[in-house]
């Protein structure tokens, strides 16, 4: 077994308010840390504090390999006494990250269409998902479309990021931006022109609106993987604190740990009440 | 001056000898299998692995856990793949570590206790048990039988029988007098008493206004009950000649080393381990030193030896 695993220390080198109550923080690593898949999350304290008390699980939204150093992007919304703490991390703060965690998406070689549909802070890992496919020899082609929700024009952040990568569709429940409702019902409205034997949907937002999105893709054939969120603790297996109702081969009730199992897993697989 | 090489650190535990008295805390460090890239096992005095039951359980619906003032509530409700399965699929791959495995037990009734000690006295590779008589989270068993001394008397002493490895028994802080458990537990012929496991507690969601854990209840653990759990340590230490196991929010190695001046033979740590995988790597480095610098050649000389009399100014 190689002992390769450790908490690393990393320096914050940007902690920027993009939007209202949003950050987009920066963090420089040691070469270390391993390149995150789509879809995983780190977890992340401030060193030194026992105030909160554990590390939060926050998606990776960027990431960039240098000669000696890794840096990594994280993108947040102020929701809590944890989120606040690091909203006020300057340049230089010392942070400590665990990971990267988690089962990830899968990434599919070729000829296939992607869709993303976010739903507010979901944002961070589907653009993530995003500059994956761009980055390789055969999702630089891919068709691609992201549909992205927010309650506001104020907070849909990240979305100039996605623009680049790929045709973004928007939504804000108060009409202020896009269409006027939710982000499912605006994917809704596309999804009998999609060639579903051919898609791949990726999802990530708050828990009713993966469930809407179950609704639709009831008994379609398409592939459909969504990142949960749970309350952590350790975010690598085990103190069972994270776990979601899954079901089994046998359709039986399950728990699955968010942070090992998941976050991701098969929208058909998840038990939602 | 003592050198670092030549300190002693061995702890036994009836016939158990463990190379140092440093492990993880049963339910912080899974299985075994999560942690196994992080921390060197065979460095470590022991594994305590999750509490096990006869057969498998589920758990507590989520949400499990919530954060709180230097600690957390947990109410996993004993989700465990049964001993069965432990054995089957999880042990072959600690048998390849020198540590010893000491195996964390769980059960609704008395039987269930036996049956599962039983079970586990047959397998290669478990070196002692640990009875759990103290989790919180849970409608039967746990805590019930760990609150009446009559009833710790009984539990420790028919599981003794039903097995000849040691036998710890870990013992609840929500209690009046845990002295009173502990030597109920002794005089029924356990090996060693640990504790704290964690304590009751609540949390409420004031939007909402309902408990932050879908159990209701939880458990308190983490550097929150480190005091507690020491006072305990050190009343408990005064009323038996069985070694002690210190548990309770030990996150550094002063931590450990308070506990053993207060009377813990050995000590596991807990929550640390979910902030950092490597706590008890930590832990036990900073016990060498401190054994070191301070000239100790012997752990065992360090173990209850708490002054009564201040030093005059
Ligand atoms: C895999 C994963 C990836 C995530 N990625 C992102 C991201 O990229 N950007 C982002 O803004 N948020 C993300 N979240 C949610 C984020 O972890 C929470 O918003 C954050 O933990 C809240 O902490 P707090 O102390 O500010 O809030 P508080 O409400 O004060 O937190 C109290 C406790 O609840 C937990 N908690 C609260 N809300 C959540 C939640 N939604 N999910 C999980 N735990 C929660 C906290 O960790 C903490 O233990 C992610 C969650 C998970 C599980
Ligand atoms: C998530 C979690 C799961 C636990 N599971 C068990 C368990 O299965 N059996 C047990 O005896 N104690 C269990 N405990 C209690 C710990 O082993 C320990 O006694 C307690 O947490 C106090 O120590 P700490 O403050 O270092 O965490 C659990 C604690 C936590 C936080
Ligand atoms: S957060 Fe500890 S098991 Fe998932």
């Amino acid at each position: 077994m190689p002992l390769n695993k450790r908490i690393l220390t990393g320096d914050v080198i940007s902690n920027r308010e993009v939007a209202e109550g949003h950050f987009l923080m920066a963090v420089k690593l040691p070469f270390a840390f391993e390149t995150p898949l789509p879809g995983q999350f780190i977890m992340l304290r401030i060193k030194g504090k026992s105030e909160p008390f554990l590390g939060r699980p926050l998606s990776v939204y960027a990431f960039q390999r240098r000669r000696e150093k890794v840096i990594c992007e994280v993108l947040y919304r102020v929701v809590g006494k944890g989120t606040q703490q690091f909203s006020l991390l300057k340049f230089g703060s010392t942070v400590e990250v665990l990971g990267p965690l988690g089962r990830s998406f899968t990434i599919f070689p070729s000829e296939k269409d992607v869709i993303l549909i976010a739903g507010g802070m979901g944002i961070a890992p589907m653009t993530y998902v995003a500059g994956h496919y761009r980055g390789s020899k055969a999702g630089s082609k891919m068709k691609m479309i992201c549909y992205t929700g927010a309650r506001s024009m104020d907070d849909l952040v990240a979305l100039e990021r996605m623009e680049v990568l790929c045709k973004t569709k928007v939504s804000t429940d108060d009409g202020s931006r896009g269409y006027h409702g939710m982000v499912t019902d605006l994917f809704k409205n596309d999804f009998p022109t999609l060639n579903i034997k051919k898609t791949v949907i990726y999802a990530c937002g708050p828990r009713p609106m993966l469930k809407a999105l179950a609704a639709i893709l009831e008994d379609q054939p398409v592939i459909c993987e969504v990142s949960l969120e749970e309350r952590m603790a350790c975010g690598v297996g085990v103190c069972l604190g994270c776990v979601t109702a899954i079901k089994d081969d046998r359709g039986n009730k399950q728990y699955k740990r968010v942070c090992k199992e998941g976050p991701v897993f098969n929208i058909k697989d998840i038990m939602w009440d | 001056m003592v050198h670092l090489r030549d300190i002693k650190t061995d702890v036994k535990i009836g016939s158990l000898t463990l190379r140092n008295p440093v492990m993880p805390a049963s339910g912080t460090f899974g299985y075994g299998e999560e942690f196994a890239e992080y921390v060197d096992y065979n460095l470590l005095g022991a594994i305590v692995v999750k509490g096990l039951s006869l057969e498998p359980r589920a758990g507590n619906p989520p949400p499990r856990i919530i954060e709180t003032a230097s600690g957390m509530l947990n109410a996993i409700g004993m989700e465990n793949i049964g001993v069965q399965a432990f054995i089957k699929d999880k042990l072959p791959f600690l048998r390849q570590f020198r540590c010893a495995v000491i195996a964390n037990i769980y059960g609704e009734t008395v039987e269930e206790y036996c049956k599962v000690a039983e079970v586990l006295s047959g397998a290669e590779g478990v070196h002692a048990l640990e009875v759990n008589i103290s989790c919180p989270n849970v409608e039967k068993g746990g805590v019930a039988f760990g609150t009446d001394p009559a009833m710790v008397h009984e539990v420790t002493g028919k599981v003794k029988s039903s097995t000849n490895l040691p036998v710890i028994v870990k013992l609840s802080p929500n209690v009046t007098d845990i002295t009173g458990i502990a030597v109920s537990a002794q005089d029924a012929g356990a090996d060693a008493i640990s504790l704290i496991n964690t304590m009751t507690g609540m949390s409420v969601d004031i939007i909402s206004r309902t408990s932050n854990l879908a159990n209701l209840t939880g458990g308190l653990s983490g550097p929150a009950i480190k005091p507690i759990a020491l006072r305990m340590v050190w009343e408990v230490y005064n009323k038996v000649n069985i070694p002690v196991i210190g548990i309770g929010g030990i996150t550094t190695p002063e931590d450990a080393v308070e506990f053993m001046i207060a009377g813990a033979s050995a000590v596991q740590i807990g929550t640390a381990n979910l902030i950092n995988p490597l706590a008890t790597m930590d832990v036990l480095e900073g016990i060498l030193t401190y054994l070191e610098v301070q000239d100790i050649a012997d752990l065992r000389d360090l173990v209850g030896s708490l002054k009564l009399e201040r030093p005059e100014e």
